[in-house]
Order: C-alpha cells, then sequence, then structure tokens
C-alpha cells in the first residue's frame, strides 16, 4: 500500500553511512517509512539494523548521508532530539521501571502537573487509562506494579510510552523474540491499530512468517549495505532468505568425507524451561551436524542444556554409550564436552585479559599440578595456539580485547580445543568474521572431525550449514522438526523447514 | 601478574612499568624521609614493633585483596574480629573449654561467619556490599549480646607468646603474617584459584562459559575473610591480653585502604598480594609517623579516610584515561 | 473482562483500600500491637512518660532516616551520616557556648550537612567513585577529625536558648513536631514532585531514566544535599535535647538509620520505598529497644536484634524480587 505520490515519507534515510573503529558498519543504506505502513528491516545478526535504528533514534550520528523528516531535512543530535521529532523506539530489552506502575512508567520525564508545579495522579492515572482503551488493552490497570507483569505486558507498557510521546514513527527491534504466541496475536492487534491511526512502523524480525502476516514493504541488509526492497505482496520467504544470506559461494568450505564412526552425543527428551522443548538428537565421531533454524528457535539454549550452564529439568544424556548427569560446566568439560559461545565478548572471551591467560582459561587444569600453573607450559600452549589458528597478535602477552573479531573468535575455539573434547559445540562460529578467518575456521573444523571430534554447529548463516554439514537439524520454537542428510538438505527445503513449511499461520489472529 | 597492567611494552623491563614499582618506590622514599624527620623511627624496635602491630589488618587484607579483586566486598570483618574475640572469652571462661580448644573455636566462629557470608551472596545472590553490612549489624550485635559488655581477662601465660612473644626476634604474628603472604601471593599469583579469581572480577560470565566453579570460589573467599578474622582477633586477645565487645571496631576501613593503596581496584580484575602488603606497610608508617610526631591515634583515622579516597580516585581517572 | 478495579486517589499506587496491604500499614500495625503485648506483660511500658521518651528520644532517627531513604532509593548508600550527626552536634554546641546568636547555632548544622553530603554526592555522581567507599573514607575523616579537634571534651553549660527540642508547639514537643512535618513534606515531595520521582527512577533503571529525560548525576547530587539537610535537621534535634555534647559519634547510629530505612520498606537494591515507611519503621526500632528492657532482656542484645532485622529484610527482599521475575517469565 503505497501514499498518494505528493506524499513525503514520514522518515526517509538516504544513504547513510557509519563507520566504527575497525568496522563500516553501513555503507550508502537508505530507507523509509510512510504514514500507516509496516515497514520490515531484515537481515543477519551484524548486517547493521541495530547501528541504523540507533542512528534513526538519535543514539548515533552518521558519518555522511541525511536523514528526513517529512521530507525536512534534520539532524539528531541526542536521543531527546529524535523523540522530539516523533521517533520513539522500542528495545529488546525493555526499558521500565519495574518497582513503578504502569501509568507512572508511560509518563515518567512527562508527567502531567497541577496546580504548583505538582504531579497530578489522577489525570496521569485517566490518560493511562485512555491510551490502554484506545489500543483496546482491557487486561493491564494503570496501577499495577510494572515488575510483576509478564514480557508481553511491559512491552505493552512500551508501547504506550511511546504513544503518549505521540510518536509517529514507533520502531520495534525484534518483539516478538520473548513472547508467547498469545502476546504475538494480541501485538498484532496493536500494530494493525496503529497502521490504521497512521504511524509508520519499522518492524525488526528474523521472523519471516511474522513479515508475510504483518508487514507491507520489507528491506533487506546485508553486511552493512542495501541489498534491496520489495513489497511484501511481491515477493516470497526464498527470495528473502537469499537476499540475506546469498553470498559468492567461493569454495568457503572445503568440506571432505571423513569416516563417521559411533555415537558420541545421544540425548533424548531434553526438556528445559522455556526454551527446550523435547528435543532428541545423536552427533557421532567425525560428524559434522549442523543446526539450522531462525533467531529465537532456541538453539543456543539447546547448547546451553548440553553445555550444562541450564541443565535439563527432564531427558537424559548418553556420551559414548555412557549415561551422564550435565549439571555444571565443570561436568561437562569433565566428560569432554565443549562450547564456543553466541556472543564471543561477554561470553567467549575476558577481554581485559591477556591472550596468554585467555587461553588457558578453559584448560587450567589440564595445565597445573596440585593447584599450581605450569607456566612454562601455559605458554608453550598459548604459542602454540597462535600458530596453529593464525591468530594475529604482537604477542601472547596483548590484551586480548585489542584483537579483531576474527582472531578473538580463534582465541575461544582455541581455548577449548586445549581440552581435546569429544563434543563440540560451535555457537555461530564465523559470525562478524572476515572471510579469511572463516575460511580458516571451517578448514580447523574439518580437521577436527577428521580426527574424530564431534561437532554440533549451530549457525544462521545457510550456506555455511549446507556447505559443512553431514546432516541438517532444524529447529524452531524449541523442538527439532526436520532431519535432512548433505544429499537432501537444499536451501529451499531447510530454509521451508525453518519457518514453518506451511504457509498457514498457526496463530489465529 | 596483574592482569589490567598492559605489559605488552616496549623496551623497559617489566618490572620498571608495575604498578607496585611505583608504589615501592613512595614507600622507600616515606621511609626515608620518616627516618631522617625522626630519629627513634628507623630502630629495629621501632621497626620490628610495627611489624607486630600491623599483622592484624594484614591478616585480613589477604582475603580482602582475593575478594576485592572479584569485583566483590566484604565490610563485616571488623565485626567478625569482635565476635571471634569474644567467643574466645565466651568459650574459655563461659563453657571452661581448654585454651587451645577455644582458640580453634573462636577460628571456627569466624569461618563459619565468612561462610555464611558466601552462602547467602552466591545462593541468594544478595549483593555482597548489602550482604556485608548487614552482617556487619548482626555480627557486632551478637558480640555485644554474647559478651554481656563484660570484658574477659586473665588468660594462660602461654597464650600471650603469640601476641607479645618474640621468636628469633621477630615478633610471633609476624612470621605467621609473612608465612600467609607467601601464601596468599603465590597462590594469587600462580595456581589456578588465582586466575579463577581475576577472570571472576574481569567477566563473571565469560569466567562461568568457561567452566570455573564461580559459585565455590566466591564460597572459598569469604570463608577465608572470615577465618581470617578470627585469626585476628586471636593474635588481637593475645597482644592486648583482654577480650572486649568492641574489638576490631573499624577494621574494615584500615583492611580496604591497605587492599586499594596496594593497586587493587575496586571494580575488580587486577590487584596483587605483593601491593596490599605495601599497601599496608604504607598505611602502618603513617600511623607511626602520625604518633612519632605527636598526632594522637584517632586523627590517623584522618589521614587513612584521605588515602583511601584519593587513591580510588587516582586509580579511577588512570584507568578512564587508559581506555 | 472488566477492568481492575480502581478507587480514585491521588498516589502512585491507587486508593485508600490498596494502602492498607501495604508496608506502611504492616508498620503502623506493628507498632501498635507491640505496644499491646509488651503492655500486657509489663503494663509500665505504656505509661505516659515511657511512650513520650520512645518518642522524643528517637525522633531524630525518624528524621535522619528520611534522607537516607532517599539516598537508598536511588541506589546509592551513606555510612558516613553518624559520624556526620556527632560533628554537626559538636560544631552546633560549640557555637552555642561561644555565645553565637541562636539562629546561627540551629542553622548551621543544616548549612554544613548539605555541605558535606553534596560534595560527597559531587564524588559519586561524577567521579563514579562507589558510594561506599567515598562515605566510608569521609566516616573516618568526620569521625578522626572531630576527636582532634575537641579531644573527646564534652560541652557543658549550654545556653538555654539553645535547647529548641525543649519548646512546644500548641503543646506538642518540638521533636514531634519536626518529625511528622519532615516525613509528611518530603512524602509529597517524593509522590508529587518530578524531582522526587526522577529519584525512583535513578534508582530503578538509570539507563531508562535518562532516556525519559531525567539526569541521573544531578538528582543523586541533589539526594546527597537533601540527605545531608535531613542529618542537619536530626542534629538539631538530637543535640538540642542534651545538657551535655559529647563529642563523639553515637556509635552504631548509621546502622539503625540505615535499618530504619529497609524495614521500612526501602529496598536496598534502590527504586522503591517511602518515607513514611522509614519514619514508622523508625519508631518501631526505637519502641523494640524500649521494650527489650521492659521485658528483662538485656539491652545489649538490641544491637543483635537490629542486625538480624537488616538481614531478613534484605534476603526477603531480593527472594521477592526473584519471585516476582520468574513469575513474569511464565505467562
Amino acid at each position: 500500500m503505497s501514499a498518494a505520490p505528493s506524499t513525503a515519507p514520514l522518515l526517509d534515510v538516504r544513504n547513510v553511512e557509519k563507520t566504527f573503529p575497525g568496522v563500516r558498519a553501513l555503507t550508502g543504506v537508505s530507507f523509509d517509512v510512510r504514514a500507516g505502513e509496516v515497514h520490515a528491516l531484515l537481515g543477519e545478526n551484524g548486517a547493521g539494523k541495530s547501528t541504523l535504528i540507533k542512528i534513526v533514534s538519535g543514539v548515533y550520528q552518521p558519518d555522511a548521508g541525511e536523514i528526513l523528516i517529512d521530507g525536512r531535512a534534520t539532524r539528531f543530535a541526542s536521543p531527546e532530539d529524535a523523540k522530539r521529532a516523533g521517533v520513539a523506539t522500542i528495545y529488546q530489552e525493555l526499558l521500565l521501571f519495574p518497582e513503578l506502575t504502569v501509568a507512572e512508567n508511560i509518563f515518567l520525564g512527562h508527567a502531567p502537573r497541577a496546580g504548583g508545579g505538582r504531579i497530578d495522579w489522577r489525570v496521569m492515572r485517566a490518560k493511562a487509562e485512555a491510551l490502554l482503551a484506545s489500543l483496546e488493552i482491557n487486561d493491564l490497570a494503570a496501577d499495577q506494579i510494572v515488575g510483576a507483569l509478564s514480557v508481553g505486558h511491559r512491552q505493552r507498557v512500551e508501547i504506550l510510552r511511546a504513544l503518549s510521546h505521540d510518536a509517529r514513527i514507533l520502531i520495534m527491534d525484534e518483539p516478538t523474540a520473548a513472547l508467547t504466541e498469545g502476546d504475538v496475536t494480541r501485538l498484532f492487534d496493536i500494530v494493525g491499530r496503529l497502521k490504521a491511526r497512521g504511524v509508520g512502523i519499522v518492524y525488526i524480525s528474523h521472523r519471516l512468517d511474522e513479515l508475510f502476516e504483518i508487514a507491507d514493504r520489507v528491506t533487506v541488509l546485508r553486511d552493512g549495505a542495501y541489498v534491496g526492497s520489495r513489497q511484501v505482496a511481491d515477493t516470497n520467504a526464498a527470495e528473502l532468505v537469499q537476499m540475506m544470506v546469498g553470498r559468492r559461494i567461493e569454495n568457503l568450505f572445503p568440506k571432505f568425507a571423513v569416516p563417521i564412526g559411533g555415537p558420541v552425543l545421544e540425548a533424548r527428551g531434553l526438556v528445559c524451561h522455556p526454551m527446550t522443548k523435547d528435543v532428541s538428537l545423536t552427533v557421532r565421531a567425525g560428524e559434522i551436524v549442523g543446526l539450522a533454524g531462525l533467531v529465537g528457535s532456541g538453539r543456543s539454549e539447546l547448547a546451553q542444556v548440553l553445555f550444562g550452564i541450564t541443565p535439563a529439568e527432564h531427558g537424559d544424556i548418553q556420551l559414548a554409550g555412557k549415561a551422564v548427569q550435565i549439571d555444571s560446566p565443570e561436568r561437562a568439560r569433565a566428560r569432554g564436552i565443549a562450547y564456543v559461545p553466541e556472543d564471543r565478548g561477554v561470553q567467549g572471551l575476558v577481554r581485559p585479559m591477556s591472550v596468554l591467560h585467555n587461553f588457558s582459561l578453559a584448560a587450567l587444569g589440564a595445565l597445573s599440578r596440585l593447584g599450581f600453573i605450569d607456566r612454562a607450559a601455559e605458554r608453550r600452549m598459548a604459542e602454540a595456539g597462535v600458530q596453529r589458528f593464525s591468530v594475529k597478535t604482537s604477542s601472547v602477552d596483548e590484551v586480548a580485547g585489542r584483537l579483531s573479531g576474527g582472531n578473538q573468535q580463534k582465541i575461544v575455539l582455541g581455548k577449548w580445543l586445549a581440552n581435546n573434547p569429544k563434543l563440540l559445540i560451535l555457537d555461530e562460529p564465523t559470525r562478524g568474521i572476515d572471510v579469511g578467518a572463516k575460511a580458516e575456521i571451517h578448514r580447523l573444523m574439518c580437521e577436527l572431525a577428521g580426527e574424530g571430534v564431534a561437532i554440533l554447529m549451530i549457525s544462521s548463516e545457510l550456506p555455511e550449514v549446507l556447505g559443512m554439514s553431514d546432516r541438517v537439524l532444524v529447529m524452531r520454537e524449541g523442538r527439532l522438526v526436520a532431519e535432512f542428510d548433505r544429499e537432501h538438505a537444499t536451501s529451499e527445503a531447510v530454509g521451508a523447514a525453518m519457518m514453518g513449511s506451511d504457509a498457514t499461520m498457526e496463530r489465529a489472529a | 601478574m596483574s592482569i589490567a597492567t598492559d605489559t605488552a611494552a616496549r623496551g623497559a623491563p617489566w618490572w620498571l612499568k608495575r604498578h607496585e614499582t611505583l608504589l615501592a618506590i613512595i614507600l622507600i622514599l616515606a621511609l626515608i624521609g620518616l627516618g631522617a624527620f625522626n630519629n627513634r623511627f628507623l630502630t629495629v624496635d621501632n621497626l620490628l614493633n610495627q611489624g607486630r602491630l600491623m599483622t592484624e589488618i594484614g591478616l585480613i587484607a589477604l582475603p580482602m585483596t582475593f575478594i576485592i579483586i572479584t569485583g566483590g566486598i566484604d565490610l563485616s570483618v571488623g565485626a567478625t574480629v569482635g565476635l571471634s574475640a569474644v567467643m574466645l572469652g565466651y568459650s574459655w571462661k563461659t563453657f571452661g573449654f581448654p585454651m587451645p580448644l577455644a582458640i580453634v573455636f573462636a577460628l571456627f566462629i569466624g569461618g563459619l561467619a565468612g561462610f555464611v557470608n558466601g552462602f547467602v551472596i552466591t545462593r541468594i545472590k544478595v549483593p555482597p556490599l548489602i550482604m556485608t553490612i548487614a552482617t556487619l549489624a548482626l555480627y557486632r550485635g551478637l558480640a555485644e549480646g554474647v559478651s554481656q559488655a563484660h570484658s574477659v581477662r586473665g588468660y594462660p601465660e602461654w597464650f600471650y607468646v603469640l601476641g607479645q612473644g618474640d621468636i628469633f626476634g621477630v615478633p610471633t604474628q609476624l612470621l605467621i603474617l609473612i608465612v600467609l603472604i607467601v601464601i596468599a601471593g603465590v597462590a594469587l599469583d600462580r595456581t589456578t584459584f588465582g586466575r579463577a579469581l581475576y577472570a571472576i572480577g574481569s567477566n563473571e560470565t565469560a569466567a562461568r562459559f568457561s567452566a570455573l566453579n564461580v559459585d565455590r570460589t566466591k564460597l572459598i573467599i569469604y570463608t577465608l575473610s572470615g577465618l581470617a578474622s578470627g585469626l585476628a582477633a586471636v593474635v588481637l586477645v593475645s597482644r592486648v591480653t583482654t577480650t572486649r565487645m568492641d574489638m576490631g571496631m573499624g577494621y574494615e576501613l584500615d583492611v580496604i585502604a591497605a587492599v586499594v593503596l596496594g593497586g587493587t581496584s575496586i571494580f575488580g580484575g587486577s590487584g596483587t598480594i605483593w601491593g596490599t602488603v605495601i599497601g599496608l606497610v604504607m598505611i602502618q608508617l603513617l600511623k607511626n609517623g602520625l604518633a612519632l610526631t605527636g598526632v594522637k591515634g584517632d586523627a590517623t583515622i584522618v589521614v587513612i579516610g584521605v588515602a583511601l579516597i584519593l587513591s580510588v580516585l587516582i586509580a579511577s581517572s588512570l584507568q578512564r584515561r587508559r581506555e | 473482562m472488566s477492568a481492575i478495579p480502581i478507587t480514585s486517589a491521588a498516589g502512585p499506587r491507587g486508593g485508600v483500600l490498596r494502602r492498607f496491604a501495604s508496608q506502611e500499614a504492616l508498620l503502623a500495625v506493628a507498632v501498635i500491637g507491640l505496644a499491646v503485648i509488651v503492655g500486657f506483660v509489663n503494663p509500665r511500658f505504656l505509661a505516659y512518660r515511657n511512650l513520650a521518651d520512645i518518642l522524643l528520644g528517637n525522633a531524630y532517627i525518624a528524621i535522619a532516616a528520611i534522607g537516607m531513604s532517599m539516598v537508598i532509593v536511588s541506589g546509592n548508600i551513606d555510612i558516613s551520616v553518624g559520624a556526620l550527626i556527632g560533628v554537626l552536634a559538636t560544631v552546633s554546641g560549640s557555637l552555642a557556648v561561644a555565645g553565637a546568636p541562636t539562629a546561627v547555632t540551629w542553622l548551621a548544622p543544616l548549612v554544613l550537612g548539605v555541605a558535606v553530603m553534596a560534595a560527597q554526592g559531587v564524588v559519586v555522581a561524577y567521579l563514579r567513585i562507589p558510594a561506599i567507599v567515598v562515605t566510608l573514607g569521609m566516616l573516618s575523616i568526620l569521625k578522626g577529625g572531630l576527636i582532634s579537634v575537641t579531644g573527646g571534651k564534652w560541652i557543658t553549660d549550654l545556653p538555654q536558648s539553645f535547647h529548641l527540642a525543649d519548646l512546644n508547639v500548641l503543646g506538642v514537643p518540638m521533636p514531634v513536631v519536626i518529625m511528622v512535618a519532615a516525613t509528611v513534606l518530603a512524602a509529597l515531595r517524593m509522590r508529587y514532585s518530578p524531582s522526587g520521582r526522577a529519584v525512583y527512577a535513578t534508582g530503578g533503571n538509570a539507563e531508562a531514566a535518562r532516556l525519559c529525560g531525567v539526569n541521573p548525576q544531578r538528582t543523586v547530587v541533589m539526594v546527597f544535599a537533601i540527605h545531608g539537610l535531613f542529618a542537619g535537621l536530626a542534629t538539631l534535634v538530637y543535640a538540642t535535647q542534651l545538657r551535655v555534647i559529647q563529642s563523639t559519634t553515637p556509635s552504631g547510629l548509621e546502622l539503625t538509620i540505615i535499618t530504619a530505612s529497609v524495614v521500612g520498606g526501602v529496598s536496598i537494591l534502590g527504586g522503591v520505598g517511602t518515607v513514611v515507611g522509614s519514619t514508622l519503621a523508625a519508631i518501631l526500632i526505637a519502641e523494640i529497644t524500649s521494650a527489650l528492657v521492659f521485658i528483662n532482656v538485656s539491652p545489649y542484645w538490641t544491637d543483635a536484634l537490629r542486625g538480624g532485622l537488616i538481614l531478613v529484610t534484605v534476603i526477603a527482599d531480593i527472594l521477592r524480587r526473584q519471585r516476582r521475575a520468574a513469575r513474569g517469565w511464565k505467562k
């Protein structure tokens, strides 16, 4: 649905560029939103979506390019400027005050005043109730304490807060990531009403099925660049996926056949609230099992169950035929399981520490006798690691946080390989890494498989999954929904399984 | 190794660039200055006596270094000293424990007090600051309640050797302190336990994901803190021959000041035992110097308070500049 | 589905009915209930003289707890207030003995209190030094400074005009008047003024507060300054009741004040709590202390009780938050 040509879009971003030290986050991206439109923004993590959003919300300033509001060029020097221009953002980590009421959360900073400058609680409550009513939200009261509300409710409070500022452009960042199906339906309902009011909505989500239900247009970003825009009615999921992940597949995946041995991991019926619902899988020695799925399908959560960070509530795990209890990462490591986490900076690496100390962090037990670390052995191991993984650093004493993303990832990988694990779980191993480092990591994976290591690889990059895996498992909403062997794993089949093979929505509106 | 120091420097030998070296230089200068100013200062007698006096704070400063490196804090140490001292007297006098058993009991109480801190901090996840303020109040109150403000005197003579005696001319408790300093320093520097402390203080999440047992480590350090407080209490009672319920009052200031002055960042992730020792000596120097110039005891805490704030300020702005 | 019935009210949490389940109501019940129970065991507890003593002698704690509550709500803490009150009392008394005009002796602690606390607030807010470290250092500076300057000398021969606490307003003793007035004014401010709400926002979620247009740094400095004002006010009530001012800091005062705030419903994690609660809690604690004497429990157990109170309240608060957060996920 396009507006009459003479109407300027509410928000128009033209050729915006943004560079951070060492990384070009956005290169020449353009994007616009019209009144009453839902424009979806699609792209993998690291594609530049959040940078674009932060620029539009006034958190960052673009290095080049323009922002136009109602056709007029504007400059947002701060988030307040953006807010005043009618731009409101609802982030994934909701920014609410848990101890205050719904009404106060909505109106904090601009509460209605009575005589003498004092806050008028009566009017505030009335206005809050009016806002609730305008979106037909009947199960929230203005004086409930936000901290006791479910995520769905809290999100609605955030939306109301945006409306209380007369937002005309609403940006929603992964709004359904933590919602139940019922909440998602309510959300779509609200989005519909907002559309009817002429609010322009920027909708960021990985869930393609949602986009097809609610968005009018979709723009795809990849590696900081604009790939293309489509009217939702004129495209399909396969095309979008191709736009998101399609890369020149230059021999990035030197996969060679490797003898596959007996099962290393056999998991049956794993359950862990709230994201793992009855998962069973097997990984064999020398095998690379790719775990595909959309963001939020529960893959990292499954990995953390297998690694003992959030132990399984039900179900059993067998390692090399022996039943084991994995109730802590220590236990997992002792049994030969290694996990290279998704969030490198927070979960994988201790940035203030040196490369040397990061390399040895998971293998301290092996490197020490009676608790005393053998420093010479530690240094040898780190230097060997730097050599083997081609980590570009001036010395092993360099602070790890100074290295590039690819090199940091190699350290995290290397630290776990020092333990000679039998099962290696990789969570987005090549995200945010340059092509050269990617190829090295893939080569490494094949080598390890050749040595008999069982590898479970979680990845959002379909070509990587398809290229590297002996088998592909697909997860959706906490369950395994499909399994393909190497021959039958095609991007259409896997993509379809990721999104839900039938086009009809399971959620009734 | 002090992790936070960027040792990837060019040219100069590593020990020249470290924080502790700077402190040691300041310390030596201060020693010389004080010695020149007052000829009673640089006598062996005086120095050994200062060593004796600083043991109680020194013992507690060792596990406190561990705790602050992990980004935590323990404000209940002074109260634990008081409680252990009271328990020492109470168990000996009222329960009739033989003295050695009473000593063990006092240590046990200290360890238990620390364990409670560690348990609640790791299991119930109450932040260390808040938990140890609450136990500061509770343990001090228990000390008062159990003792009913009565002092205990008349311990067996041999007991006083610990606090007042010498071995080969060195005060007994100082020897103990030195041994423990070496153990603590080596543990922090060279063991997996020490490495885990730095990791937890720098990035606790990554430490957990690296399969380090964070909770057990924290439990250990808070228990050690309580034990050290108990030991300090025993030494203190032995030194002053009496148990009073207000013992240990204000210790937390001295201990934290020693640790922070020694270069340990209050935000966690860096620090060494050697630095803490230097901080400890500097504080004792301060006290001694002030005393020798006729300043009364109470005024010294003013100086220590200023030193604490200043050193955190300086460390924090240096850190900011480095980023 | 019908909306949850809301009684009209001018307050953040709704009508009078809703307040009955709140911490403040519980405290009020506890105060009265305890008096009844102890009075049953030992009727002399209920003598007017005793009840008046409890109230008058401890009103200053309630007043100081008002400022402390605000500091804790903003997400910080202060352990220097006990020492500060000692210093301010000495300053005030010394001025009185030196012949300064009465108004000056009364204003001095207020002004000085604001100055000292605001300085700490600046260090905490702008230099980003944790409040515990700053106030720990300041505590020593004040405590040690007081002793070394005065040598612990007692201040006697205070002029009659000094004793503000002896005055009364319409028959109500001044300490009570000030306590009630201070509580009411502070409560009104925390509930009705945007800067009061800013304190809750800063303590609840400083990042979100900034995005709402609140300036967390300025809020913290202001909170510390007001805390200093109330500390000065508390000093006035405290010092002007005494015939002799000892130049020492009342021991454990800051702990009692913190306990009053925490038991009064202020969460030690920040973002929630009221000053009415802390005043009631201060009264309750004073009542408990006195009650112990009347039921023949040694007064030396008071502090243990106080410590146990903080511990239990803090743990309960943390557990409550965790349980509430977990429930939020379930739906």
